[in-house]
């Protein structure tokens, strides 16, 4: 396997993407507001207090990494519709990976353009709407790896919402509610750090909490050692099955494909 | 009006023709709309309702908002794709044509998918009446309707705006979104939760709260943020229709000065 090839997939989109930073730009101002609208919303439910400063961290920490949870441009899906695909087959790659490489680009990419000024603006707001560093240096690390691996499930579950349009040629209907039904269990709509306790032993462990609620529980509570482990182990194994799952998928979609167009 | 008819079948038909993708946007708009309702439900939950507003009546402010944004979105999708007729030319095609560009554009795509999120929303009243015991008269029942009908019209004004936006930059202005899906967002849940910025923003500024929130107020029966609620409140939702012919003034200047992307 030439690993080359890959990672100019990974450079040569992430180039591509730094390129819009007016769309950058949009969604950071967009994110913003409604960090801000949900913080405040939080403060006249929770007070002032330990609670209300660990809510608003998790709700900035979802904002700032949103952009993680969507495909990039729906390129792939546009490639399948109108039967483009067809060259993209003909690359002497592995296309799964290759997309996969394609996809961690364009999230690692928007994210990092969208960090710094998302982090600038805590500086502006109240003190007590700000977001809160990690628990410890540890915690940080934990975090950061935990965060790469959340963001390969997710390019799992974008992989497997495109083997999905393959099938039924169609990119709305599935990718739209596979994408919603992510932001509510991956906790962007609620933190699942609210959910009652019995709904959280449930709520913590599915696939879509090993996203960004799994890093973000980590950057809040260091913990010792032993529960850390099990929470990121929980976490490569949603991967592992992911991929196996999305690459099963993509392997039959791609050899029933039908080609779009003469 | 036989145009307006016309337009309506063939934006139906066409959504019928791709009948598993449409049922599946269908569910997808109940999955988005009960999404927001389940985090009213665990915040709700959580912290014993919503400062002093119960879970039940925060759910009015809940459903009257999803239905009239949904409304909206149902009739006024074409203003929400405004940029992709730019870039395709298709604003340019209309331009031709001897009819309003206005009505053209709203008429290019409505889009019925919307229904998914209104059944949301009237399940949410009707729970939310059924617990609370709430005996709706007449009055309210049109108060209400009023209510959502000037939100509906102060929405589209909104999407108006980002359409204007849209002529000059030709791309889609994501910022825009901040009032129009921010605004749905904020004013599911009562105003006077908000700090005081927020709350004169969206109830003077973009008069949702003059719009809906007074209405569903003066139906529970309970002040927002202090402000008794009184017959005055009937007056509100005009403030929708003024602020839908504001934006259509900025739209028409703003076709003036619009200059095609070619091809």
């Amino acid at each position: 396997m030439n690993i080359r090839a890959y990672r100019t997939a990974f450079a040569v989109h992430a180039r591509q993407v730094s390129r819009y930073r007016g769309a950058a730009l949009g969604g950071m101002v967009t994110q913003a507001f409604f960090g801000v609208m949900l913080v405040a919303l939080y403060e006249a439910l929770a007070g002032e207090g330990d609670l209300l400063r660990e809510t608003a961290t998790y709700v900035w920490l979802q904002q700032i990494f949103f952009r993680a949870f969507f495909s990039t441009g729906g390129e792939i899906y546009e490639q399948i519709m109108s039967g483009s695909v067809c060259y993209s087959l003909l690359r002497p790659v592995d296309l799964h990976l290759w997309c996969v490489c394609r996809e961690m680009a364009a999230k690692i990419v928007g994210v990092t353009m969208r960090l710094l000024p998302m982090i600038l603006i805590q500086f502006v707001l109240p003190e007590s709407w700000r977001m809160l560093p990690p628990d410890s240096p540890v915690a940080f690390v934990r975090f950061a790896l935990s965060l790469l691996t959340g963001f390969l499930v997710i390019a799992q579950v974008n992989m497997i919402t495109a083997a999905v349009t393959m099938r039924t040629l169609d990119n709305k209907g599935f990718s739209g509610l596979i994408n919603l039904v992510m932001m509510i269990l991956a906790g962007n709509i609620v933190p699942l750090t609210l959910a009652p306790e019995r709904l959280q032993a449930v709520l913590r462990w599915q696939p879509f909490a090993q996203m960004l609620d799994a890093p973000i529980r980590m950057w809040l509570h260091a913990g010792p050692a032993g529960e850390w482990a099990l929470s990121f182990g929980v976490q490569l194994a949603w991967l592992a099955g992911l991929t196996v799952f999305s690459r099963c998928l993509w392997g039959r979609g791609i050899r029933r494909i039908e080609l779009q167009g003469g | 009006m036989r145009y307006v008819m016309h337009a309506m079948r063939m934006n139906l038909r066409r959504a019928a023709q791709y009948r598993s993708s449409f049922r599946m946007q269908i569910a997808a708009q109940i999955v988005m709309t009960f999404g927001d309702l389940w985090a009213i439900l665990l915040l709700a939950e959580r912290f014993g309702g919503m400062a002093h507003w119960s879970l039940y009546e925060v759910m009015f402010f809940f459903g009257a908002m999803q239905i009239a944004f949904a409304v909206t979105e149902m009739i006024n999708r074409g203003f929400g794709h405004i940029s992709s007729l730019i870039r395709m030319g298709d604003l340019d095609t209309m331009l031709t044509r001897p009819r309003g560009i206005a009505a053209q554009v709203i008429l290019s795509e409505l889009d019925p998918r919307r229904i998914g999120s209104v059944a949301v929303g009237l399940t949410a009243l009707t729970v939310a009446t059924l617990k609370t015991g709430l005996r709706w008269t007449l009055p309210d029942v049109l108060l209400l309707l009023w209510g959502m009908t000037g939100t509906v019209a102060l929405m589209m004004g909104l999407f108006m705006i980002e359409a204007v936006v849209c002529l000059f930059s030709v791309q889609s202005v994501e910022i825009v979104n901040v009032f129009t899906y921010g605004g749905r967002q904020t004013c599911q849940y009562p105003l006077d939760l908000y700090p005081d910025w927020l709350r004169t923003t969206f109830t003077y500024v973009i008069p949702i709260g003059l719009c809906l929130q007074f209405p569903v107020c003066h139906i529970l029966g309970k002040p927002l943020a202090g402000a008794e609620t009184g017959g005055w409140v009937w007056l509100g939702p005009a403030a929708g229709f003024v602020f839908l012919g504001l934006c259509s003034l900025a739209w028409r200047l703003g076709l003036r000065h619009y200059r095609s992307t070619g091809s």
